[in-house]
């Protein structure tokens, strides 16, 4: 026998060696936890992947783009800012806006010995505003007046725009006649409208037909009316007469930018026929600046002693204004002609009145829609706002025949001159203080002759918004 | 000559009837994304074909979009004359508004699928991915491009084709199925709300490697708007899509449209109709004018939507409902 024994040692050898072969022959292991790498891209597959990432990153944006302008076609638009808060349908059809205004008065009576009058704070007026439009031409406004604790619907009523030259609106709202009275109370110039705002109607019930012609040159209005006494506002008639108004106004030179941009004049009118009874009279009485009421007619609930209305009513009011760089010019004249009746006794009565106002504004300019300073308050940049400073004059006459039989000479004046001066400041678009000195003179009123002249002070914190 | 006054009248009468005709009808198309180039070869024909044969003059006006989010607007008041969309189920969301009778899809021959089309690919030319059959969309490093299947037909076509092709796959597994589908649309990197807003991603704005596509789209994109860039890749398997079309009754019978908006529609089973699909590169219905037309489409197995999921409604039920595969899907992306 083979003292190393054989094939079998030979075979051990070999299997023994095979393994560190293998695994020479064989790539290392990777450690426990490590994945096998994917082969590094070359850089031409680096920049297309590059490319392809921008690209998607392009069109992911154009699609969201897309899908933003699709949805603004049917998204409401709600914005809110210095005209109050609106929403509105992304076609314009649909439209509600919320504005509002708030005017808080002092009256503060000076000299009032013989008529003592109360010094007082008062909300004059408290007016949230609801205006939309629904259907694309049916516009709507709905008013109301918390002022002095009291509630009164002041405005309601649809516009109809079927074209800018034809309009039509129907409810409650200003007859197409006083120029103070149709600016918004929240523009007047000064705390309280003037005397001739006494013979023309305030709120009335209607339907009115109005438009622009001429690119806006030209305005016209003309309307059926209930009819309302001089100065006042109505919610029902108390008769089957109408009043019927129109009103013409003329603005040459309103489209470009010319000096002669703020010129306005025109002429309103209305006539009517009205009937008083003992308890709704269909007449009235004409206040102060200060509202002190300075004339009356008789009325004392009897046939005998009760003034009415008893037939033709009719106005008469040319009016218009100037704007021209920081001065402003408004002017009108109201003639008011009424058949009157006490008893047996008749008698057609005419009262007129007139007023001028002017204002110079400083870092503004005034139009019929009040001022917009150019440069609002901030305190931060030291600026101020705009101030105006303000006067007018005006008078009121009441028709001679109208004293003893229709008014009692001791208690109601025959006539007023009214001047005012004074001073605003407007803080910015939203925010004004008004503070005016009125002074109001009278012819009789008085039983030892003439009534006592009215001297005021009259301040006003406005936001409007 | 005496005067004769029943002549006179009825010789006015007809000249009235007469003005009333010569009105021209107008009828509203609401159709689906990317029939643009069908519809106008159609609404040009009828046109023609209406005024020869009643005098009037017409004109189609059309409106495209994802199928989907075109129903939606019809049930919302777009007061379409004719609804021509990618599939029955948008059709029905239509009826269930009650704008057109629930047997809609009886009133016209072949379930009122004037044409057919399927699901095919389409790729960069030379296919440098190498992509041959859905498996491929799975693999790492593919893009695929596919619509939104919230809102465009095409979409859901495409996504029932994959998983009509998992579930052969997979040997009706759901469970399976769902992973694949899930896999591809993790290579998904824009869904657009129609198919042809994915046409343009693909072919004009040279993204992804493979776009799913109508078969319409593939065969218009390869000889037209991407000649030259792209090539056509019929899968072995795929879906045989049906899209139908129906008068919308409740506008039609207000515009009173209903009698040239039926007949427009069955102008398109007519040979001169379906000439004009299977130019626009639609499976034509019609025998002959498919055996015209063979060369021009590919080859593939098809299976419907009835065989494989039990028609639209389950289909849209399990899969493309809030809360469904898609969402559960989508999801996870």
């Amino acid at each position: 026998m083979n003292r190393f024994g054989g094939w079998w040692p030979c075979l051990l050898l070999l299997v023994l060696a095979a393994g560190p072969l293998q695994a020479w022959q064989e790539e290392p292991a990777a450690p426990e936890g490590e994945e096998a790498q994917e082969p590094e891209k070359t850089l031409e597959e680096k920049v297309e992947e590059l490319d392809q990432k921008i690209r998607i990153l392009e069109r992911k944006d154009e699609l969201d783009k897309e899908q933003a302008a699709e949805k603004a076609k049917t998204a409401t638009n709600v914005t809110s800012g210095r005209d109050g808060f609106s929403l509105r349908s992304a076609d314009g059809a649909y439209q509600l806006k919320i504005r509002g205004y708030v005017q808080l008065d002092g009256r503060f009576y000076q000299g009032d010995d013989e008529r003592p009058a109360t010094d007082t704070f008062i909300l004059r007026r408290v007016r949230p505003i609801f205006e939309g439009t629904v259907f694309k031409i049916f516009d709507f406004r709905i008013m109301p007046d918390f002022g002095a604790g009291t509630t009164v619907l002041q405005d309601a009523y649809i516009d109809a725009r079927f074209s800018p030259k034809l309009k039509v609106r129907a409810g409650k709202f200003k007859p197409p006649v006083g120029l103070e009275r149709l600016q918004s109370a929240t523009d007047i110039l000064f705390v309280e409208r003037g005397l001739p705002t006494n013979l023309v109607p305030n709120r009335d019930l209607g339907v009115q037909l109005f438009g622009d012609l001429a690119g806006g040159n030209v305005s016209w209005a003309a309307g059926v009316f209930n009819g309302v006494p001089d100065g006042s506002s109505g919610d029902l008639d108390n008769n089957d007469g109408k009043d019927y108004a129109a009103r013409l106004f003329f603005q040459p030179f309103l489209a470009g930018n010319g000096s002669w941009k703020g010129l306005g004049f025109g002429v309103a009118a209305s006539t009517g026929d009205q009937e008083g009874t003992l308890t709704s009279t269909s007449l009235a009485g004409y206040r102060t600046p200060g509202q002190q009421t300075f004339f009356s007619y008789r009325s004392d609930g009897t046939a005998a002693g009760t003034v009415i209305a008893d037939g033709e009513r009719f106005r008469l009011s040319p009016q218009g204004y100037l704007y021209r760089g920081p001065f402003g010019l408004l002017a009108e004249y109201v003639i008011s002609r009424q058949e009157v009746r006490r008893a047996d006794v008749s008698r057609e009565l005419e009262n007129t009145s007139w007023q001028v106002q002017a204002s110079w504004v400083f870092g503004g300019e005034p139009t019929y829609r009040a001022v917009s300073p150019k440069k609002p308050f901030d305190r931060e940049a030291k600026t101020w706002g705009a101030f105006e400073i303000k006067a007018r004059y005006g008078r009121l006459e009441v028709d001679e025949d109208t004293f003893p039989v229709f008014a009692n000479p001791v208690s109601a004046a025959e006539a007023a001159d009214e001047w005012g001066v004074g001073f605003n400041w407007y803080l910015n678009r939203n925010v004004r203080i008004y503070l005016d000195y009125e002074r109001t003179e009278f012819e009789g009123g008085a039983s030892s002759g003439d009534r006592e002249d009215e001297n005021v002070l009259l301040s006003r914190f406005q936001i409007a918004f | 000559m005496r005067f004769r006054i029943v002549p006179a009248l009825l010789l006015t009468l007809l000249l009235g009837a007469a003005a009333s005709f010569a009105a021209t009808v107008k009828l509203l198309n609401v159709s689906y994304d990317p029939t643009r180039e069908l519809y106008q070869e159609v609404n040009a024909a009828f046109a023609k074909h209406w005024k020869a044969k009643t005098g009037q003059d017409l004109e189609v006006q059309q409106s495209h979009g994802g199928s989907g989010k075109q129903a939606r607007s019809v049930v919302d008041g777009l007061e379409a004359d004719v609804a021509t969309l990618a599939l029955a189920y948008d059709i029905d969301a239509i009826a269930n508004a009650g704008l057109v009778p629930k047997n809609w899809q009886t009133r016209l021959p072949h379930n009122s699928s004037p044409y057919t089309s399927t699901i095919v690919f389409l790729v960069r030319k030379g296919n440098p991915k190498k992509i041959k059959d859905w498996d491929d969309l799975v693999k790492p490093g593919v893009q695929v491009i596919t619509p939104n299947p919230k809102t465009s037909g095409g979409a859901r076509w495409n996504y029932l084709a994959a998983w009509g092709f998992a579930l052969r796959k997979y040997g009706n597994n759901p469970a399976k199925a769902k992973e694949f589908v899930q896999r591809l649309y993790k290579n998904v990197p824009i869904l657009d709300t129609g198919a042809r807003g994915s046409t343009v991603t693909f072919v004009e704005r040279g993204i992804g490697d493979v776009l799913l596509a109508w078969e319409n789209e593939a065969l218009l994109a390869v000889r037209e708007i991407g000649k030259g860039k792209v090539q056509l890749v019929a899968p072995p398997l795929s879906i045989l899509a049906e899209p139908p079309v129906t008068v919308v009754d409740k506008y039609a019978n207000k515009h009173k449209t209903a009698a040239v908006a039926k007949a427009y529609l069955e102008f398109l089973y007519t040979p001169e109709g379906q000439e004009i699909a299977a130019r626009n590169y639609y499976r034509p219905r019609n025998q002959a004018v498919a055996a015209k037309y063979a060369q021009q489409f590919p080859q593939v197995q098809l299976f419907t939507i009835d065989q494989v999921f039990g028609g639209w409604t389950k289909a849209q039920k399990e899969h493309f409902a809030d809360g469904g595969t898609f969402d559960q899907i989508s999801g996870a992306r």
